[in-house]
């Protein structure tokens, strides 16, 4: 045993995986066949699960009903198409603005002084060191309607003598998309900075010696040598934006209902564990979809790895 | 030069501190070994009776918001045990997950519709009334309820009613019945609980029909009905509804009694009101889940806390209907304010005629999945 394991390459390298290995089939493997399995059942009125084989769950999902108000036998009802095309568009918003302002401040950060680059990396990690939970709380208490910012404009508007209506900004899609932008931020601005920062200096020069205006020098050599970090970020920004519920729960008072928040009340409010199983694998494979049709246009991020 | 004030203000800052720290942690006075007393400076009263007690923990499964701090500390420091406490925020959502599969909790509250169910399932254990003494403190207005014949499985714990609250200050025409909630005026302005049984209720008291209808075709009115409603409803909030009508983000809504008193305590612009269809009633109760671990605790802590001596804190700090008879006793001799306010505020003190023209919320069986599925798609609505 001891000589196979000091002798045998790939027995040391199978040693070396099975933790990690054993790992992903016990906590990712297995619960995602059960998933496939109870997504097919169907739910008892107390919630326990019937197992069976129906798409029952995948036919609610579609949205087509065979009972319509107005008497014909085949209907739409576009209720969970629109939940997700609700969580689609929030993802790609949030993304877009992740991007618009994460890279200025990664480009900032990467020409900076060396010595002064991991004082910056450090301060954008700093707020994580704070539960998130406990900092969307904190955006409630700014957003709310006789809250911080209403507040202090309110004062800002009395010192002028203008009238001032707040504005109604905690519990709406905006709110949503600020707390979400806020949350995903450090995960974008990351591994655009990791790309940039690999850019020679010398390839400025070069670009500048060749009559290239600082413009054109963006556009032509920093921003293609860059891509792959965006695109990292992107997948780190949009993948779990799809998922999570907690932001639409507490900025979005709970009446924005997200892909994450459907799943998390057919769990816990709606007892139904067979069609929240349904539309997890429907969001794993949307999101696999979107994924895999990104990176195949725009490479898959090598930053990913790095970042 | 700059650089060492700023350590040295830093390290003052730090003895300083300390120092608070040791002023605050009185250490007990040698000979009086006996006297807790909590960190609000509470004295926990002894057990009567102490109880003989091995487990070393205890895990209680409650709603949000429901249990006194200084119960904890006091049932820690008495009884040397650890109370470990999760929370919950709505029926559903506890019987979700003990049933899939949480065999840890020792004690749980759950609200009279759901406890049925979950005896049925044989998801709770007997009380063993021998053993409860507490029982001589409650009321027997609140016991032998239909969901429980002769609390075999339950023990009350406190009640109350779901009915409207609004802000004077903000609501020109404050509603009167459960279909005012539909005024157009309210786009945007209501907090409703984040509860399927409770809204998909009252919308079918607005139609004159039962409140645990199993009709599918009562239900799809309803439903029809309630997404007529979304446009007016800016949060659902089932932890703390108040917050949002106190900070003035919703001006009315619908919510449990004790959140409408709180919320009128801070700012006496809040009435409650009774809609004239019919207020919601409920019971919450503690029930020991079958599998619960520390039997021994859990008499312990529902006998010691509802002494009249522990249990008066609920008047202060969580202000719904106290079944407890023995702690409005008390509250009347050595809480006066707290008394008065309990008894003179219909919030609190439900009157008569509300009761009689209530409604209590009962399992709707086979007719589950249906409030559920309405429930995912009312909200699923922009």
């Amino acid at each position: 045993m001891l000589r196979k394991l000091r002798e045998d390459r790939s027995f040391q390298g199978a040693v070396l995986i099975s933790p990690t290995l054993l790992f992903m089939i016990g906590l990712l493997i297995i619960p995602l066949l059960l998933t496939l399995v109870i997504s097919f059942g169907s739910r008892a009125p107390d919630g326990t699960v019937i197992y069976g084989f129906s798409f029952d769950n995948y036919v609610r999902l579609s949205g087509v009903r065979t009972e319509c108000d107005n008497g014909k036998s085949l209907c739409l009802d576009p209720i969970y198409i629109q939940i997700l095309s609700r969580s689609l568009s929030l993802a790609f918003n949030t993304t877009v603005l992740a991007i618009l302002m994460a890279y200025p401040l990664a480009y900032f950060i990467a020409r900076a002084p060396a010595r002064k680059r991991n004082t910056f990396l450090f301060l954008i990690l700093v707020p994580m060191w704070t539960n998130f939970i406990i900092r969307v709380y904190a955006w409630m208490m700014l957003l709310r309607t006789q809250g911080v910012i209403n507040s202090v404009i309110g004062w800002l508007a009395g010192l002028v003598g203008l009238h001032f209506t707040p504005f109604e900004m905690l519990y709406t899609q905006g709110a949503v998309l600020v707390g979400m932008v806020y949350e995903f931020l450090p995960f974008m601005i990351l591994p655009i900075y990791t790309s940039l920062e690999k850019i020679e200096l010398s390839l400025y020069e070069a670009s500048a010696d060749l009559g290239a205006r600082p413009f054109r020098t963006f556009l032509r050599m920093t921003l293609p040598l860059s891509i792959p970090g965006v695109v990292a970020g992107t997948i780190l920004v949009f993948v779990p934006v799809m998922g999570t519920f907690i932001v639409s729960d507490l900025l979005g008072g709970r009446q924005i209902v997200l892909v994450g928040n459907l799943i998390q009340n057919q769990f816990l409010i709606a007892r139904d564990p067979t069609f929240g199983s349904a539309a997890s694998l429907m969001l794993m494979t949307l999101t696999l979809i979107v994924t895999y049709f990104y990176t195949r246009k725009f490479g898959f991020g090598e930053e990913i790895v790095t970042a | 030069m700059k650089n060492s004030t700023f350590w040295k203000l830093l390290a003052a800052m730090m003895v300083f501190s300390l120092l608070l720290a040791a002023c605050g942690g009185k250490a007990p006075a040698a000979g009086e070994a006996e006297e807790f007393v909590t960190g609000s400076g509470f004295v926990c009263p002894e057990p009567q009776p102490r109880l003989e007690v091995t487990s070393q923990e205890f895990n209680l499964f409650v709603w949000t918001e429901y249990i006194p701090v200084e119960w904890k500390e006091c049932f820690e420091k008495v009884y040397g045990i650890k109370v470990n406490h999760d929370e919950y925020s709505s029926n559903e959502e506890m019987y979700a997950k003990l049933s899939a599969g949480a065999t840890t909790y020792d004690l749980i509250l759950p609200t009279d519709y759901i406890v049925s169910l979950m005896v049925g399932q044989g998801m709770l254990q007997p009380w063993d009334h021998a053993k409860l003494p507490m029982l001589a403190n409650i009321n027997p207005g609140y016991m032998d309820l239909p969901f429980d014949p002769g609390n075999k499985y339950t023990i009350p714990y406190m009640a109350g009613t779901d009915a409207m609250v609004y802000n004077a200050e903000r609501v020109a025409t404050p509603p009167t019945s459960w279909a005012d909630l539909w005024n157009p005026d309210y786009a945007g302005r209501l907090v409703l609980l984040d509860d399927p049984r409770v809204v998909i209720g009252f919308t079918l008291l607005t139609l004159g029909y039962d409140l645990n209808t199993k009709d599918p075709a009562q239900l799809e009115e309803a439903k029809a009905k309630l997404l007529e409603l979304i446009p007016n409803v800016k949060l659902f909030d089932s932890d703390s509804p108040k917050t949002a009508l106190i900070a003035g983000d919703v001006d009315l809504g619908n919510v449990w009694n004790g959140e409408a008193f709180t919320a009128q305590q801070e700012d006496p612009n809040f009435e409650y009101v009774f809609p004239s269809e019919g207020t919601i009633l409920w019971q919450d109760n503690w029930a020991i889940p079958a599998s619960a671990p520390h039997l021994d605790a859990v008499y312990a802590w529902v006998n010691y806390i509802e002494q009249g001596e522990m249990f008066w804190m609920m008047l202060r700090d969580f202000p719904y209907t106290v079944p407890n008879a023995a702690a409005l006793e008390y509250a009347k001799a050595n809480q006066t304010e707290l008394y008065d306010a309990y008894v003179n505020s219909p919030i609190t003190n439900t009157p008569a005629d509300v009761l009689a023209n209530g409604f209590f919320m009962e399992d709707v069986g086979e007719a589950t999945p249906l409030y559920d599925q309405i429930w995912t798609e009312v909200k699923g609505e922009e």
